[in-house]
């Protein structure tokens, strides 16, 4: 990814930064890893590419965690299927293994976990469009 | 007419299907790329889906993300701008079978169009003058009793060839042998293909095309040509006028004639344009775009016809609101491209920040263009910035309004073709009108030696 790119797309997640509450979120994208921080309360860096974020000000009053999490992110353009039973904020993966599936003209593209860990984040809904690029799941290490 | 209609492209041409669907209250879903995010073509539709990283394989040539895109927002209608799936006859194909109107013609006849022999077959079929030529001719012997019949100078090319690769030129029946040898095993080597075949070679011709529209219930007109014999060494198109200057009533009206004649025979529907190559009285068709084409303002200024609305409006079955005696072209009108390239070295293409960007206005001056005031060029696409058109009553007042437009226009962050086309337009021999395609590449020739 280009440095534009990377900056755009940072600045796409986050939103989605400041809707899950937290402080740190590393992204994974290929071979390109994003780590996004939440400015600190008083006076965002200047340049901080989320530092515009609708919702920022009002999380940071809460003092939000300090959490890692990679982005599990659609590829595709289509309309998101949960598993049943869907995958829930807070449950633990043990492994690698389907989350959901955005399907696509009919065909059902499986999203993944990549590896185990924990979901802090549910971003979308049963029968929800998704773009490409847009976050599904947030998933601690 | 239809209700919702997604915009398979990027860039001015984006904007200007947005522009007239919005003008005939259709509403509209843009596509973008992960390097296209915070483009204007995306702000300015209705909806837009991001359906791909940078890479057009990847996102603007991503026909199922596209066509995913447009049946989860409720389109019924896909227009493909140019460049991108706009010829592409699968993607034309795949939008009808999800039930989605391609604005454009039938997948039939952009496949046919889009192979040249088969273009060229059909069009000698329906009596449109083709460059004389071969078959497969098999040995030097054979392509020699070709040229007698139809004069030197000739081209000799592979069947396979591209990029230069396997072609010759040959001036004379004495050069023909070593020619014939030589682009044949380049051939070989380079495509693993010798077939090659035979086509006359016409010197310096214009580049003159005509603009045909079509409807579904056999409505055809003509609105004019245009000259675009300003091109670069690479063929790509700079500068672009309509009507095409100094060019004899006669051969206008064939070229008009022609073009009706041809989109007919073909069961065109939709906006067209055939190019062709004249030389004197001569005329040759070369091919056919099944598209609207970058340069289709110069036509919609003289004409006072919106091209992309008709697009629309015909493919959603409406009848053409004219008749080609309806049509009358008024006064001149030009266009200027202005890339992000350096004219100084070989129009590289640049990518980049646009720290500064100030487009003209004023009486007659029209710019589309998707990119502002601190706009980042992604290095991923067409390095298309801007077409800047004038028009005037005369063709000397459309290139005086055009001088000063050029003037008024400061890009800054980029190398851009603004000052060299002003260097251009001052020269006289495109004052005159009625250069060949051979003017620009012997312009830049000139002008590296003086250096």
């Amino acid at each position: 990814m280009t440095e534009d790119v990377i900056a755009t797309r940072a600045r796409a997640l986050a939103g989605a930064l400041a809707e899950a509450g937290f402080a740190r979120l590393r992204v994974r994208d290929g071979e390109t890893e994003i780590e996004l921080r939440r400015a600190p309360r008083n006076g965002a860096a200047p340049g901080s590419v989320f530092a515009p974020a609708a919702g920022a000000e009002a999380a940071a009053a809460e003092k939000p965690p300090e959490r890692v999490a990679d982005m599990v992110s659609s590829d595709v353009v289509g309309i998101v299927r949960l598993l049943r039973p869907a995958i829930t904020e807070g449950q633990d993966l043990e492994g690698d293994r389907e989350l959901a599936y955005v399907e696509t003209l009919g065909i059902r593209n499986p999203v993944r976990s990549r590896g185990a860990g924990h979901v802090l984040a549910v971003f979308v809904t049963e029968g929800q469009p998704v773009e490409y690029g847009q976050p599904l799941f947030a998933i601690e290490r | 007419m239809f209700k919702k209609v997604l915009i398979a492209n990027r860039g001015e041409i984006a904007l200007r299907i947005n522009r007239a669907c919005h003008e005939l209250g259709v509403a509209t879903v843009a596509i973008f790329s992960d390097a296209d995010r915070l483009s204007l073509h995306v702000r300015h539709a209705d909806e837009a889906f991001c359906v791909g990283p940078g890479p057009v394989m990847r996102s603007y040539l991503n026909i199922p993300n596209i066509i995913s895109a447009a049946l989860i927002s409720g389109c019924d209608a896909v227009h493909p701008g140019y460049g991108f799936l706009a010829e592409n006859a699968r993607f034309a194909e795949i939008a009808k079978d999800h039930g989605l109107t391609f604005i454009g013609p039938s997948p039939a006849v952009i496949g046919a169009m889009g192979d040249k022999a088969t273009a060229k077959r059909l069009m000698a079929e329906a009596g449109v003058p083709t460059t004389p030529g071969s078959g497969i001719v098999a040995n030097a012997d054979e392509a020699r009793a070709v040229c007698q019949k139809i004069g030197y100078p000739v081209l000799l090319k592979a069947t396979a060839g591209g990029g230069g690769k396997g072609m010759r030129a040959v001036t004379a029946p004495e050069e023909l042998a070593t020619a014939f040898a030589t682009a044949q095993a380049e051939a070989e080597a380079s495509f693993k293909d010798g077939r090659m075949y035979v086509e006359k070679l016409i010197l310096n011709p214009r580049h003159i095309e005509v603009q045909v529209l079509a409807d579904e219930h056999g409505g055809v007109v003509h609105l004019g040509e245009r000259d675009c014999s300003v091109q670069k060494p690479s063929h790509q198109k700079l500068i672009e006028e309509a009507p095409a200057p100094e060019l004899d009533p006669a051969v206008r009206e064939r070229l008009h004639d022609v073009a009706t004649t041809a989109a007919r025979a073909v069961g065109y529907t939709n906006a067209g344009t055939l190019e062709f190559l004249v030389a004197g009285d001569d005329v040759y068709f070369m091919e056919m775009n099944t598209r609207i084409q970058v340069e289709h303002p110069v036509t919609e200024l003289i004409y006072g016809v919106d091209l992309v609305k008709e697009q629309i409006r015909v493919a959603a079955g409406e009848h053409l609101g004219f008749t080609q005696d309806d049509l009358q072209a008024h006064g001149h009108s030009i266009e200027v491209r202005v890339n992000a390239e350096d004219p100084n070295n070989n129009f590289a293409p640049a990518a980049g920040t646009l720290s500064t960007v100030v487009f003209p206005g004023g009486p007659g001056i029209r710019v589309d263009t998707h990119v502002y005031g601190g706009a980042i060029v992604p290095p991923f696409y067409d390095s298309m910035l801007a077409k800047i058109i004038a028009v005037g009553r005369t063709r000397e007042s459309a290139i005086l309004r055009m001088e000063r437009a050029l003037s008024e226009t400061h890009i800054e962050g980029v190398n851009t073709t603004v000052g060299f086309c002003r260097e251009l337009l001052a020269e006289p021999e495109f004052r005159a009108g009625g250069i060949g395609v051979g003017w620009l590449p012997a312009y830049l020739a000139r002008r590296a030696a003086a250096v």
